[in-house]
């Protein structure tokens, strides 16, 4: 962080994710940097954090390619800023693990040949806007407030998750979103799975058992009265956006049970609410770049497969 | 020329493992002035002890040192020794070569190195050293016990039954603690306050026993057998010598309904209270913050109906000096009660349980009142969000305890015990009902506990499930419980009408403040440190200092009437001596180089440190010098240190020995 009157100013790591699935988060990331007047500076050949897959496979090979992408962004000024809430957990993981382990630190340094920058301080898009900026900054600078939009806030698994990793907030019991939300003006409810996970990398694999999870989710939000959902992981908006529409076909009907066992049991698990409204996914950024007067065009909406757009016009927001 | 033996101890391994002794022995040996060094594997048994006294009489010598563990363990052990084999006893010193030495290290050659380094100096200091006296001290046999729960009553019950005064003060209006809040106790299911009131009742009828309630210990001046200790008498805004305990006042006052903390927040009470109608005294307090009387001056209803004219808004905190010889710590514990995380605590809250923000989410203290018969539903079980008779009930273990994510790793120790004698109190009031435990392990050790808890189990038809719960939230008027069953290997979810949570037993609010004023160490959960884990369970390190109950860690009924009457037998002891003997490490003045600056008197943290005139033989004043107290005397030689002259010295420690000690290496 830079201190005193001098402009803030980071690094920033995007992920492979917002330049390909997740093309919207970046985009918007950049326009809500831009209008606060936060400098960000792309990491200059960067690459795969190694994501799921390569800690998956290797753990040793998912240190490294951190470890490594963690030197090239030493290259750049100022801490270094991540949108993609895997990213994140995968650069916080490496740090974490490689101050605790010497041997391993000194295997990754081998494989990196060169040594790994774990003090690098690497923030989430999140504390950056919240705590850095600060929230009432954040509230002052707001040009239109997002009044009257009901928000269901998903921090999904890795955004503060394990213990002691990701420093962001409470493990299981975090505000950071819902303190954001607020000061952007929007109303933030109160709502029981924001902390589940939507089935993740299962999408690809195993896509019945995302579908469920991701079921639960958008139940879940809509039983609370929520207008939209918002996020900030290219992959949950993936499972709850994409999907969404391919969940609906398959718990179409109501049925009692809400949310049955999630594993080895066959139990249907449908809404209760005869209401199937669509939920726009946003990404945290698009909706604080809106209220801070960015140009909706500018935001990526039309890349998303539900469209918020029409939810905006009725609240006035476009 | 001196003749010390030196005596190496092997600590069975704990110190040959890394300490070569043989050759500390060997090196000990070649120091001169010392006539006899030997190694022996257990120098604090019997054979060992004859050794030492052997030595002494074969080899004549004049000082000992006992290369071994910490003075802190057998000092006294040695100078016993070392007394009855014609010595004086301050000629013995120990080489602290364990825990300054063997446990600390793992090279043996550098650990060897070190410890003969330290037998060397400490030889030294044992040259050097001096013949003392003991000081004898006089004992005020009138004890005081702080805490009125069942550590504090039991510990002044005892004491007070041999023959001895008793000072109680209790910071709450009543005493019972809470043991009086309990519904039936594990594992008799005999009923709480059935047992509890009559000693309450005992404690306040007790000829020797001085109650203070609504009182709080201020300040603790003194040292073993001579306390002084400033107690609070917190106002009460009732004369307790007029009061009758009619309970008018309370019946008449319009303000009815402020939460009562008796009951966790879930029964009324007005802002003229006693605590529960068994309360002991039976005098109610003001509670000044809630008294339309104190926040506006528009009411004074009780002090009209008061007959004998009791109620007193006048009333000032006042303040009592006590002199007691020995201290009862005896404060308990509180509950785990953070749903979130507070900004200056280590401890991470639950807010993902919902605890705080869904009514029907409760802890086990409120369970306990919602199935006492004293309690706000009278005995029914009912929840607090619509007062409907719960179908389903979760029970959770462990929230808190043994949970080092969470910041607390220790285990609560009563929690498996009181909640399947919940899951019983609830299933003998709701037939119907149905009861879930989530439980980690089922922790019963004690007389007839494993068989209680079977008994839930098996007769009382209670699920155990064994796995944790990770959140809970609203739906509707149930509360769903997600959670998973490892044997199984299955996600759980329960739509329960009522969750309660077995939460953490933490030390008590300002345990740490208390300790500070005390001058006796706590852990970093603000428990009270023992002075030994296992051989003095029940004594604090600081003399003169006892420990009961709760305060020093988790604990149930039984183990804490125990400990409370181990630390009343332990205060007799030191009161069957009418003077006590004291370390004569104490700060001597030289009073012909004292030149009375008095620099000393303004660094003693002790207040040891008197003005003393020196007058001729007219009487004329010559000088102004120093003087140690000697039974205040601390011995922590802060003045030896500061004294610009050189003329206050600390036996034991003096400037002579430890100048030897460094030019030894």
């Amino acid at each position: 962080m830079t201190p005193g009157k001098k402009k803030l100013s980071y690094s920033y790591y995007p992920g492979c994710s917002l330049h390909a699935s997740g093309r919207e988060y970046d985009i918007s990331t950049r326009a809500l940097f831009k209008a606060l007047n936060v400098g960000l500076k792309e990491v200059p050949d960067w690459f795969c954090c190694g994501a799921t897959p390569a800690h998956n496979v290797d753990e040793l090979l998912s240190l490294s390619l951190c470890a490594k992408n963690l030197s090239l962004a030493d290259q750049v000024e100022g801490d270094l800023a991540v949108a993609c809430a895997a990213c994140f957990s995968r650069l916080k993981t490496t740090q974490h693990h490689l101050k605790e382990d010497a041997t391993k630190r000194k295997q990754v340094e081998y494989a990196i040949d060169g040594p790994a920058s774990l003090n690098k301080p690497v923030k989430h898009i999140l504390e950056i806007l919240a705590r850095e900026y600060g929230l009432a900054k954040l509230e002052e600078s707001v040009k239109k407030p997002l009044m009257g939009l009901k928000v269901a806030a998903y921090y999904g698994c890795l955004l503060t998750r394990p213990p002691e990793v990701p420093e962001l907030d409470d493990c299981e019991d975090p505000s950071i979103m819902e303190d954001i939300l607020r000061a952007l003006g929007a109303e933030p409810v109160k709502w029981s799975h924001r902390m589940e996970c939507c089935g993740a990398n299962f999408t690809l694999s195993r896509p019945g058992v995302v579908l469920k999870l991701s079921n639960a989710i958008l139940e879940s939000a809509r039983l609370a009265g929520a207008d939209c959902i918002m996020v900030a992981c290219p992959l949950c908006h993936g499972n709850l956006d994409i999907r969404q529409k391919e969940i609906k076909e398959a718990f179409g009907a109501p049925d009692s049970t809400l949310f049955g066992s999630i594993f080895g049991s066959d139990l249907p698990i449908a809404n209760t609410s005869e209401d199937r409204r669509d939920l726009p996914i946003f990404y945290i950024t698009q909706l604080a770049a809106l209220a801070m007067g960015v140009a909706s065009q500018s935001l990526g909406f039309e890349s998303v497969i539900i469209d918020p757009k029409p939810l905006l016009r009725d609240k006035q927001l476009l | 020329m001196s003749r010390i033996g030196v005596f190496v101890c092997h600590c069975g391994e704990n110190i040959s493992r890394t300490v070569d002794v043989e050759r500390v022995a060997k090196a000990a040996g070649e120091i001169p002035g010392v006539a006899f060094s030997c190694d022996y594997k257990y120098m604090c048994s019997d054979p060992g002890q004859s050794l030492l006294k052997k030595a002494v009489a074969e080899h004549k010598l004049d000082g000992v040192l006992v290369a071994a563990c910490s003075p802190r363990m057998h000092e006294k052990t040695f100078r016993k020794a070392t007394e009855s084999a014609g010595l004086n006893p301050y000629l013995c010193e120990m080489a602290n070569i364990r825990e300054h030495c063997s446990w600390v290290h793992e090279d043996r050659e550098k650990a060897t190195e070190k410890a003969t380094d330290i037998v060397k100096l400490m030889v030294e200091r044992v040259r050097k050293g001096k013949s003392l006296a003991p000081i004898t001290v006089p004992v005020t046999k009138r004890a005081l016990v702080i805490g009125g729960g069942i550590a504090g009553i039991q510990a002044a019950l005892d004491i007070a039954d041999a023959g001895h005064r008793v000072v109680l003060v209790e910071r709450d209006p009543s005493i019972g603690g809470h043991m009086a809040q309990l519904s039936e106790t594990f594992p008799t299911l005999d009923c709480s306050q059935c047992i509890m009131t009559p000693k309450m009742v005992d404690v306040a009828n007790h000829p020797n026993i001085t109650l203070y309630t609504y009182a709080e210990i201020e300040k603790v001046d003194g040292y073993i057998g001579n306390f002084q200790v400033t107690v609070k008498h917190k106002a009460r805004s009732v004369d307790q010598s007029k009061c009758t305990g009619c309970g008018v006042c309370m019946t008449k006052c319009p303000k009815k309904k402020i939460p009562n903390e008796f009951d966790q927040g879930h029964g009324m009470r007005p802002a003229i209270y006693v605590p529960f109608p068994q309360a002991v005294p039976n005098t109610p307090v003001i509670d000044r913050e809630n008294c339309t009387m104190f926040q506006s001056g528009k009411c004074g209803v009780c002090a009209k109906v008061c007959g004998p004219g009791a109620v007193d808004y006048e009333q000032q905190d006042s303040f009592t000096v006590e002199d007691v010889g020995a201290i009862v710590v005896a404060t308990g514990f509180k509950l785990y009660t953070i749903d979130r995380k507070p900004d200056d605590s280590p401890i991470q809250g639950y807010g993902e349980f919902g605890y705080g923000t869904i009514p029907d989410v409760i802890d086990g203290l409120t369970f306990e009142r919602l199935a006492s018969a004293s309690g706000p539903t009278g005995g029914k079980i009912l929840r607090p969000s619509d007062g409907k008779e719960p179908k389903q009930v979760v029970f959770i273990q462990c929230v808190g305890s043994r949970a080092r994510e969470k910041g607390i790793s220790y285990c609560s120790k009563v929690c498996c015990m009181y909640t399947a004698k919940h899951t019983m109190l609830y299933h003998h009031k709701v037939h119907d009902g149905q009861a879930y435990v989530f439980f980690m392990d089922a922790r019963t050790p004690g007389k007839g506990y494993d068989e209680f808890w079977r008994r839930a189990v098996e007769e009382e038809e209670a699920v155990y499930i064994r796995g944790m719960v990770s959140r809970m939230y609203q739906k509707g008027d149930k509360i769903v419980v997600m959670g998973s069953d490892i044997q199984v290997g299955v996600q759980v979810e329960i739509e329960a009408d009522l969750v309660v949570l077995a939460t953490a037993v933490q030390a008590q609010d300002g345990a740490d403040l208390l300790a500070q004023k005390l001058g006796i160490s706590y852990d970093k959960y603000n428990f009270y440190s023992e002075a030994h884990a296992k051989l003095k369970p029940v004594e604090c390190a600081t003399a003169g200092i006892y420990l009961a109950g709760a305060c020093q860690g988790p604990k149930d009924i039984p183990d804490t009437v125990s400990q409370a009457s181990a630390a009343a037998a332990k205060v007799m002891t030191l009161f069957a001596k009418d003077q006590l003997e004291r370390d004569p490490v104490v700060a001597k003045v030289n009073e012909k180089y004292c030149v009375g600056c008095f620099a000393c008197k303004k660094v003693c943290a002790y207040g040891a440190i008197e003005e003393k005139e020196i007058r001729d033989r007219q009487g004329n004043l010559v000088k102004k010098v120093a003087y140690v107290n000697p039974g205040v005397c601390g011995g922590c030689g802060t003045c030896q240190a500061t004294c610009p002259s050189k003329s206050i010295e600390l036996d034991g420690y003096t400037d002579e020995q430890i100048m030897a000690m460094i030019e030894s290496l």
